[in-house]
């Protein structure tokens, strides 16, 4: 954390959690324009949607401003934000479940790229994986991408979600198994 | 193709193991499992220019908000509860001894009323009560509960269940019309605030979330 950018980024998380706290509200910029990008790769993973993970992302900032006199170590805000991110992501696709409404297709996700035609196939792997994933359980998904996408280790996963790291690899290779059941075309 | 993967190709996934490490006879499972993971796609996601003013938007109104507004926010803001039940033969008939036992106490009301005891009184809190839901994400705990000012901070009193191996906990309990102070006790030892609620300081150097519970038809904040 606390990536030095530019004039802004000279401020620690802690200083710009108490400089709002003290009642610089104009100061809690600093923050929304240090993570939004940051966790806008998970939340999209997760919902598999960039446009219902921007949504995500948004309620989770506002969130953390409308209790952050609950944030109790201002030096781990992004930790911090990132569980709240992660309950309002789980309680999107709670939602969405009960409310029978599949969260858009992951279409959206690659629709960019001019690839060179020897990428092709890697290019429909990765479509089919992103597609694979939305299969999954949640706590499946969540460490497949916290490992896989954003590359942390099961120990950095623990620290995040609570879980044990003996959980974390059960879920996970549950998780491998699915997945290659799913992507069996493939591969 | 066999379902699931080998235990040793799972440590090379893992990164406990190379490629070279495997036996022979599962490098061509290790090469298809790491051009599984090797699709995981890790480019940047851009979100909207302008999320950034209307975050700020939102808060520069938040933060104009008096406290009481606050508490209001919260107390509208939709939130997801899940009702579950199960139902025995036997709790049928309890329940219609319950209801019967109520028409009784309301065809009772016609008499003149004796002096108000402790039972009375609990009838009477009964009354004034609403039911409140409590849910704690919490997939790594093994016990959770809630304390607070509605049970004296007794940690053993209101057990949450979990739902299902989803990781959340709930319990509903009745409590009076008021404010109340509470936090969850994760393992009978970790004291948590509700992350979907307000909270104040306790006077201790800690933090506790509030509950304004309202009288059905008003609002107590």
């Amino acid at each position: 954390m606390g990536a030095l950018l530019g004039f802004e980024g000279e401020a620690t998380d802690a200083e710009v959690v108490r400089a709002v706290l003290a009642g610089d509200v104009e100061r809690y910029a600093v923050l929304v324009r240090r993570y939004r990008d940051r966790y806008a790769r998970y939340a999209s993973r997760m919902l598999g949607s960039r446009d219902v993970a921007e949504d995500a992302v948004q309620d989770a900032l506002v969130r953390a401003f409308d209790r952050l006199a609950d944030c109790r170590e201002p030096d781990k805000f992004a930790g911090w934000l990132f569980l709240i991110l992660r309950n309002r992501c789980y309680a999107e696709r709670r939602q969405r479940q009960r409310q029978e409404r599949p969260l858009d297709s992951t279409d959206e996700l690659f629709a960019a790229p001019d690839r060179p035609d020897g990428e092709y196939e890697q290019v429909e792997r990765a479509h089919a994986l992103e597609q694979a994933l939305q299969h999954l359980t949640p706590e499946q998904r969540e460490v497949f991408v916290l490992k896989h996408t954003e590359g942390l280790a099961y120990e950095e996963i623990a620290g995040v979600t609570g879980a044990t790291v003996a959980s974390l690899k059960m879920r996970m290779h549950r998780a491998y198994d699915r997945l290659r059941e799913l992507m069996k075309e493939h591969l | 193709m066999k379902t699931g993967y080998h235990a040793l190709v799972k440590r090379l996934l893992d990164g406990e193991l190379t490629l070279a490490e495997l036996p022979p006879e599962l490098r061509a499972e290790g090469e298809e499992a790491l051009r599984l993971v090797g699709a995981a796609d890790r480019a940047p996601v851009a979100l909207s220019p302008a999320l950034d003013e209307r975050v700020m938007a939102t808060v520069r109104r938040h933060a104009g908000d008096a406290p009481a507004n606050r508490v209001w926010r919260w107390l509208n803001t939709p939130r997801d509860v899940e009702l579950r039940l199960r139902v025995r033969p036997w709790t049928v008939w309890a329940g219609g001894l319950a209801a019967a036992a109520a028409l009784a106490l309301l065809l009772g009301r016609a008499a003149p009323a004796p002096p108000l005891g402790p039972g009375t009184q609990a009838r009477a809190g009964l009354r004034d009560s609403v039911l409140v839901r409590f849910v704690l994400y919490a997939p790594g705990a093994r016990r959770v509960a809630v304390a607070g000012t509605f049970n004296q901070w007794d940690r053993s009193i209101a057990p949450l269940v979990p739902a299902g191996t989803s990781g959340v906990w709930t319990t509903t309990l009745a409590l009076p019309v008021g404010q109340h102070q509470y936090a969850f006790v994760v393992d009978g030892a970790r004291w948590i605030v509700d992350p979907a609620a307000p909270a104040v300081d306790d006077g201790f150097g800690r933090r506790n979330s509030v509950v304004a519970v309202s009288a059905p038809g008003g609002h107590t904040l």
